[in-house]
């Protein structure tokens, strides 16, 4: 067997700066999960489909399952639901799902949370309309959405002021 | 009643967070795939690619080198080729004759995902071909032409009084065929599992998984292993909807069986196109619905047949059909019954379970049904049903007496009122539109068997045990050990409360660990909406014999013989009013006497009587009961049906969490949704025509309506604190609901879902004359 050649990319992922070596075609949420051991985002259907391998790049989200890892550039600052702790609207969107009972199996959680904190750190004009927008990419099999929007909405009430920028 | 004993509980009843939300919510959630499994191996399955055949012989491409791989064939299988589920007519991998499309031929693992593909790719099967049988519509051609030719799975009458004499007194007979399609679980988590051979020859199955206790017996015979030999832990589930009840036995059985070959772990992680293909979905139906009334509205007979597909094998259909039969006629009163369940084989993927187990697909027919009944006499839907409800004091098709208040008629006078159902009524388009689009507004009224059918509950004497031992971190507390899963459902999180209340202490000195063979007994399955009634109440007996059992030690050991009390977390002697807090007492207890585990088995009451032959007799424990009205809007011009408002109300016993029932209620009521309008998988060359989420359509957050959601609480009576289970009952209503709803707006009935702009369409072309416009 002939060894494929690795390329190398150096990230910032949740805020640290992380390198890893990959085959060219290896897709980014297989870099994330295999590679840098950040098992939180979520394989669904491998197409695009359900929204729960999505990750934020450089502000915009994207189905790591269809993006080849070496298509994301060196330098790019990348964000997984590992790392929304880190900050205070990350936290807040976490907190409002647990209060409004919007996680139930969970295993659609991660995606969606990132669509809701991609959604809110625009501070956006939040209603119900722009909320089903901002998810119609996550499908949730449990919840039945009620309570997502539901979380979403009590989170931007509490946004914090200075996280995010308005678009 | 409920109010005064309301007092006694702290924590069932509120709607606290879910216990393993923080860990879902930051992602550290791990669920098959995240489990670090060192040296794992990975397994695939060569599959038939023809629904019917006779297996001539494997070829081995001389090409591959197959040293690097390990393949399993029936000669490698340690004990029996049986998947040991009712019938145990299916093989763990064919041997002979291929019954569906999709059957293992062989099983491969291999050190990458990659390699064990490739593997399976070189495993060439030679088959001659025989005839297949493969739609319902086929099967029930043949069943109207005598059923000569046709194999049955499974059969079962229900017959209460004389249904000739029945229709004899009726001034109508009205008669109604039904048809739906499959439906897909589609949990968002794939199947997986991983299975690790353990040093003393036996094996360590942890996976995506509803019942524990099913894989463990259910993999000795094949594995010829005795039972503690298999130990079964559940990871965390990404949903599961009844497709991780039975399936997950294949699976285990697959990557089990080439872990003890190859002595490596092996793990098996579906990708969504296997997942679709070659795993179980609801079983596709046909009912037919003759139903006996008076002038006045009084229903005199209703004779009922019932036809599931099966698919390949027996699996565990025939109760999918007995649920499915007692549902047919369920919530009505009528003297003279006669209804006539069966399951035939197809040659597709075995059907299985599905939220509901048969219940969705018989009230689907049913209460299509009771609306045409209602026109045909001229009567409102909701009069007709008002009329004919059962009562307390009425009895059921199996005779069946409602001796405990319940949420029949409740649930439908308060929908109907909420809804303004009456008022609704007259916005109906009946067939011409007004601006373009036609309204309809829809009713379905329905219960929903708690637990077990008949005396399922007594033959599985489901155990819990509770565990005072040091927890994780470090502080005295109690596990919970029940064999009960948490799949997003709130397993974990109502069963502390239910606990907590039970011992009368503080939540948080009550865990639930992950469900394990190794140190938890069988609760039973995680199914049938039985986990907050039956497992529920096994637990608060549990909490209530420890607490009992820690008051007894505290009065010996720490307050001198004087009798003592334990509430809200603290011991109390009764004499003295000395209090010791439950970290104290608990802390000395296992300091002299190690941990103590305490059991309770669930015991139904001694006057239930079941008749598992002639189905006669108390069909279930308790019953939940259900009222659904949707409002539905059809674009005239490209006959986009929307549904733009769900009212509901349910009587699902105590509520032991509102916001956890309320979300089963919401995801339920969606998942109900995308069976009546979207969902549509059909068999195509003996395979499923949809095999990823772009082809087949689940409800998106855009597609969902507006609800109006009420509970009313009657608690069971029998078992502490009382739920009903909530878990199915959201499925069963809504697409007859909007059936109705769609025939108030079109004046016309669609019989077969999902209901389609195809099928509305071709249902308004048949209506009208040809040339006519909407």
């Amino acid at each position: 067997m002939t060894t494929m050649k690795k390329i190398q990319r150096t990230w910032k992922i949740n805020g640290e700066s992380r390198t890893v070596q990959f085959p060219p075609a290896r897709r980014l949420l297989d870099v994330l999960r295999e590679d840098l051991d950040l098992k939180g985002t979520k394989e669904g259907c491998g197409e695009g489909e359900c929204g729960a391998c999505t990750v934020m790049i450089n502000g915009e989200l994207a189905v790591s399952c269809l993006l080849a890892a070496g298509q994301v550039r060196d330098g790019a600052e990348i964000l997984t639901v590992e790392g929304l702790e880190k900050t205070p609207g990350g936290r807040l969107i976490q907190r409002s799902y647990l209060e409004n009972g919007a996680a139930q199996c969970g295993f659609c959680i991660p995606g969606m949370l990132v669509s809701s904190y991609a959604f809110l750190r625009r501070h956006p004009v939040v209603n119900e309309e722009s909320i089903k927008d901002a998810h119609a990419g996550n499908i949730c099999r449990c919840t039945g959405y009620v309570k997502i929007i539901e979380a979403v909405q009590a989170a931007a009430e509490r946004w914090p002021a200075d996280e995010g920028k308005p678009s | 009643m409920a109010v005064q004993d309301r007092v006694a509980y702290r924590n069932v009843g509120q709607g606290i967070e879910r216990l393993d939300g923080d860990e879902k919510v930051r992602g550290l959630a791990q669920y098959a795939d995240d489990i670090p499994v060192p040296d794992a191996w990975y397994g695939e399955v060569v599959r038939s690619p023809v629904a019917h055949g006779r297996l001539i012989r494997l070829h081995f491409d001389p090409a591959f080198d197959f040293n690097r791989v390990c393949v399993v064939t029936p000669p490698d299988i340690p004990g029996q080729n049986i998947v040991d589920l009712m019938g145990r007519d299916m093989p763990f991998i064919a041997d002979g004759e291929i019954q569906y499309r999709g059957e293992p031929l062989a099983l491969v693992a291999a050190p990458t995902r990659a390699l064990a593909r490739e593997a399976a790719a070189h495993i060439k099967p030679e088959i001659e071909n025989l005839p297949a049988l493969l739609t319902l519509r086929e099967v029930i051609s043949r069943y109207l032409d005598g059923a000569k030719d046709l194999k049955e799975l499974a059969a079962q009458t229900i017959v209460k009084g004389d249904i000739e004499q029945g229709f004899a007194a009726a001034d109508r007979i009205i008669e109604g065929e039904y048809w739906a399609g499959h439906q897909e679980q589609l949990y968002i988590e794939p199947q997986g599992m991983v299975a690790i051979p353990e040093p003393d020859g036996g094996v360590f199955i942890q996976g995506s998984l509803q019942c524990p206790y099913y894989i463990a017996p259910e993999l000795m015979i094949t594995l010829d292993l005795p039972l503690e030999k298999i130990r079964v832990k559940q990871t965390a589930v990404g949903g599961a909807f009844g497709g991780k009840e039975e399936f997950p036995t294949l699976i285990a059985g697959y990557c089990a069986l080439l872990a003890l070959k190859c002595g490596k772990p092996v793990k098996i992680i579906y990708d969504r196109h296997q997942d679709i293909l070659f795993t179980t979905k609801r079983h596709p139906v046909w009912t037919r619905q003759r139903t006996g009334v008076k002038n006045d509205g009084t229903i005199t007979a209703m004779q009922v047949d019932f036809v599931l597909d099966g698919g390949a094998y027996t699996t565990l259909s025939p109760v999918v059909m007995y649920r499915g039969i007692l549902h047919t006629t369920l919530g009505y009163r009528c003297p003279h019954v006669s209804v006539n369940g069966k399951v035939y084989r197809t040659n597709t993927f075995p059907n299985g379970a599905f939220r509901g187990f048969g219940a969705p697909q018989a009230i689907w027919g049913l209460e299509s049904h009771m609306d045409e009944v209602a026109a045909a006499l001229g009567m409102s839907p909701e009069a007709f049903r008002l009329k004919n409800a059962l009562h307390l004091g009425d009895t059921t098709a199996t005779g069946q007496v409602i001796a405990e208040p319940m949420g029949t008629p409740d649930v439908l006078e308060n929908n109907l009122a909420r809804s303004r159902f009456a008022a609704l009524l007259r916005g109906n388009s009946h067939g011409i539109a007004r601006d373009g689009k036609y309204h309809g507004v829809g009713l379905a009224f329905f219960g929903h068997g708690s637990g077990f059918t008949g005396d399922g509950e007594s033959r599985l004497k489901s155990k819990a045990a509770l565990d005072l031992e040091y927890l994780e971190d470090g502080r005295a507390g109690v596990n919970i050990r029940i064999s009960s899963t948490e799949m997003g459902q709130g397993t974990m999180t109502i069963m502390p409360q239910i606990a907590a209340d039970g011992l009368r202490i503080a939540i948080d000195q009550v865990r639930m660990p992950f469900p394990d063979t190794k140190y938890a007994p069988d609760s039973g399955p995680t199914v049938a909406s039985r986990t907050a009634m039956v497992v529920g109440g096994t637990v608060f007996g549990a909490a209530e014999k420890l607490r009992k059992a820690l008051e007894t030690f505290a009065a010996t050991a720490l307050f001198g013989g004087e009798e003592v009390e334990l509430d809200d977390n603290r011991f109390t002697g009764k004499l003295s009013g000395t209090t010791r807090g439950f970290q104290e007492v608990a802390s000395a207890y296992l300091k002299q006497h190690g941990p103590l585990r305490v059991y309770n088995q669930f015991k139904l009451p001694e006057t239930l009587r079941w008749n598992q032959k002639t189905f006669e007799g108390d069909s279930y424990p308790s019953y939940s009961w259900g009222c659904n009205v949707a409002e539905v809007e059809i674009d005239a011009l490209t006959l986009e049906l929307i549904v733009k408002k769900v009212t509901a109300c349910f009587d699902i016993g105590r509520l032991i969490n509102p916001v956890l029932a309320m979300g089963q209620v919401e995801g339920g009521l969606v998942q109900a949704l995308g069976y009546a309008v979207m969902e549509k998988i059909d068999i195509k060359d003996g395979l499923y025509d949809a095999s990823r989420m772009q082809t087949y359509v689940v409800p998106t957050v855009r597609d969902i309506p507006v609800f109006d959601i009420a509970f009313i609480e009657y608690p069971y009576g029998h078992a502490a604190p009382g739920a009903k289970g909530v878990g199915e009952m959201p499925m069963d209503g809504l697409a007859p609901a909007i059936a109705n709803a769609v025939k108030a707006a079109l004046g016309v009935r669609i019989n077969d879902l999902p209901i389609t702009p195809e099928k509305i369409l071709k249902a308004l072309s048949a209506h009208q004359p040809a040339g006519a416009s909407a």
